[in-house]
């Protein structure tokens, strides 16, 4: 048998590309350019459309091809493309500035996908055949880093990245526990999501007109 | 008995020829590329060899208050380089003085060189020695713990230290590579790479006149064939952990004795597989400004992650 049409070289290959999602995650704790991030979520949603198009391969479910080609276009294209469309129109360009710093974060990060991995852990039974568990602790680490990146960051747009990073954890987690949901549900979460950062991008945008300013903690200021 | 006793001297002569003559052309191959990146014609592969030419023939500048410590540097930092060469397998599995040694010696004989680097550059009293040299150890100090814990989760993969059976661990599993642990483990090695041999993130190679250099601070007062002996230390140290990457994590091609037609293939991928990490490398360098220093530990965060939660991963699953 060749490798390419080998099931085992297909689990190896997408939990690797899952370990190279969770290595992103942790660079985009790690860095401090608002571009860059974004550009990083891009290359990390590329990651998950390339995780879905093995699934698709090696388990012969072609309507994950759809849900494959859906997350090229909006989360590795045309997301990132808005996102940074808004960073040009609102003329920020620097750090982000996160509430603790990168070291401790990066540490933090890593005590989370530890703590992923345990729990992902008991979700494990060796004897059903069914795809890597591997690839669900790195779904749960997505979204438990996620939340940290959310309470850390104070500019509205970093949070609503750290959302949309969230949300490629629970894409993972769909994908990779039950070979790809009716594609429906897939399609529902999709435009969800696009409409969603397309409104929180007017949000933001008027945030920065009213309070001069895309730190949050100074909504809680009176402004008269 | 005699044979074999023999057999490993050949071998190690071979080795011996093979690291010190092939780390030259790596360093040249990677500035030549690095200039090509940047639209200059560069100075050509074969430039270190004429450098380091002509350094060993010129004559040497001493300073007056230094002691031994600043003779004795070169020489210890390029015995322990060599001999962290001789550990490590090259073009086959079998590395000719593994059995005095495994990844362990070759990491402490490494820091052994730099330990003594670092004194040297202390030795002459001049503040940039003591700058380059409190920097050089600040950075390998978190360096070495996320550089033990990659080399860890993979020995624990081969059920050993010794270089020589990781490889041929790795040789038997098709596709180990693709494992997650693995490619953790050479996500972290791979900025430690980079700390280590000083490249642009972390320092810049091809300066002597900023004040943010390492190397080049701790080595301003070398001159001539002590210089020459440095230089040519670092770039068998470059070629040392290349080689450890590349030959742990992808060791096919590499043959199993030294007496082999195939040695001669796998000789030629040897090469690919060190120029093609060392592009990797200069990539890096050309699409990255250099870190402010104090940024560095923040990338060596990262790399220590990494390699915990490879070494987490390797147990877990």
């Amino acid at each position: 048998m060749l490798f390419w049409q080998d099931p085992q070289f297909g689990e190896k290959l997408i939990t690797m590309l899952a370990a190279l999602v969770l290595v992103l995650q942790i660079l985009m704790v790690a860095q401090r350019w608002l571009i860059t991030n974004i550009r990083a979520f891009g290359v990390q949603s590329f990651l998950l459309a390339a995780i879905a198009a093995t699934i698709a391969y090696f388990n012969h479910a072609p309507h994950v091809y759809v849900v494959a080609a859906l997350t090229l276009i909006f989360k590795a294209i045309l997301l990132p493309l808005a996102l940074e469309r808004l960073v040009a129109k609102i003329e920020i360009r620097q750090e982000i500035e996160p509430l603790v710093n990168v070291p401790i974060s990066v540490i933090f990060s890593g005590l989370l996908a530890l703590l992923a991995y345990v729990v992902a852990e008991s979700f494990h039974r060796p004897d059903e055949a069914g795809l890597g568990h591997n690839t669900l602790a790195v779904a749960i680490a997505l979204f438990l880093i996620g939340f940290f990146m959310m309470v850390n960051r104070r500019k509205a747009l970093t949070q609503v990245l750290a959302l949309l990073c969230l949300e490629n954890g629970l894409f993972l987690a769909a994908i990779s526990l039950t070979y790809g949901m009716p594609l429906i549900i897939e399609a529902g979460i999709f435009f969800d999501v696009l409409v969603a950062t397309l409104l929180l991008a007017i949000l933001i945008y008027r945030i920065r007109e009213t309070f001069d300013s895309m730190d949050v903690s100074r909504l809680s200021r009176l402004k008269g | 008995m005699t044979s074999e006793i023999a057999g490993v001297a050949i071998q190690a002569a071979l080795q011996v020829a093979l690291v010190l003559f092939l780390s030259p052309l790596i360093t040249g191959f990677s500035r030549t590329l690095k200039a090509r990146l940047q639209t200059r014609l560069g100075a050509g592969v074969l430039q270190p060899y004429r450098d380091l030419h002509k350094l060993l023939r010129k004559g040497m500048v001493i300073p007056d208050t230094a002691s031994w410590m600043f003779t004795a540097t070169p020489f210890v930092l390029f015995a322990t380089t060599l001999l962290a060469g001789l550990l490590i397998p090259t073009i086959s599995a079998q590395a000719p003085l593994s059995l005095f040694g495994g990844v362990l010696a070759v990491v402490y004989l490494l820091a052994l060189g730099r330990f003594f680097l670092a004194l040297g550059g202390l030795d002459t009293g001049s503040s940039f020695g003591g700058l380059g040299s409190s920097r050089e150890m600040t950075i390998s100090a978190i360096a070495e713990p996320a550089l033990m814990l990659a080399v860890f989760t993979v020995a624990i993969g081969a059920g050993s230290t010794n270089l020589s059976t990781m490889a041929q661990a790795g040789l038997g599993q098709s596709w180990r590579f693709l494992a997650p642990s693995q490619m953790l483990a050479f996500a972290a090695l791979f900025i430690v790479l980079i700390a280590e041999t000083g490249r642009i993130p972390v320092d810049n190679p091809a300066t002597h006149l900023e004040l943010t250099m390492i190397h080049e601070a701790m080595i301003l007062e070398y001159s001539g064939p002590y210089l020459a002996l440095i230089e040519w230390s670092a770039a068998m140290k470059q070629l040392v952990l290349m080689t450890l990457l590349v030959n742990v994590f992808f060791p096919f091609g590499l043959s199993a004795g030294w007496w082999q037609a195939a040695t001669l293939v796998s000789l030629l991928l040897f090469s690919g597989k060190l120029l093609l990490l060392a592009a990797a490398v200069v990539l890096v360098e050309t699409t990255n400004a250099k870190l402010r220093i104090f940024r560095v530990p923040e990338l060596l965060a990262v790399a220590f992650v990494l390699s915990a939660m490879a070494l987490v991963s390797t147990f877990l699953f």
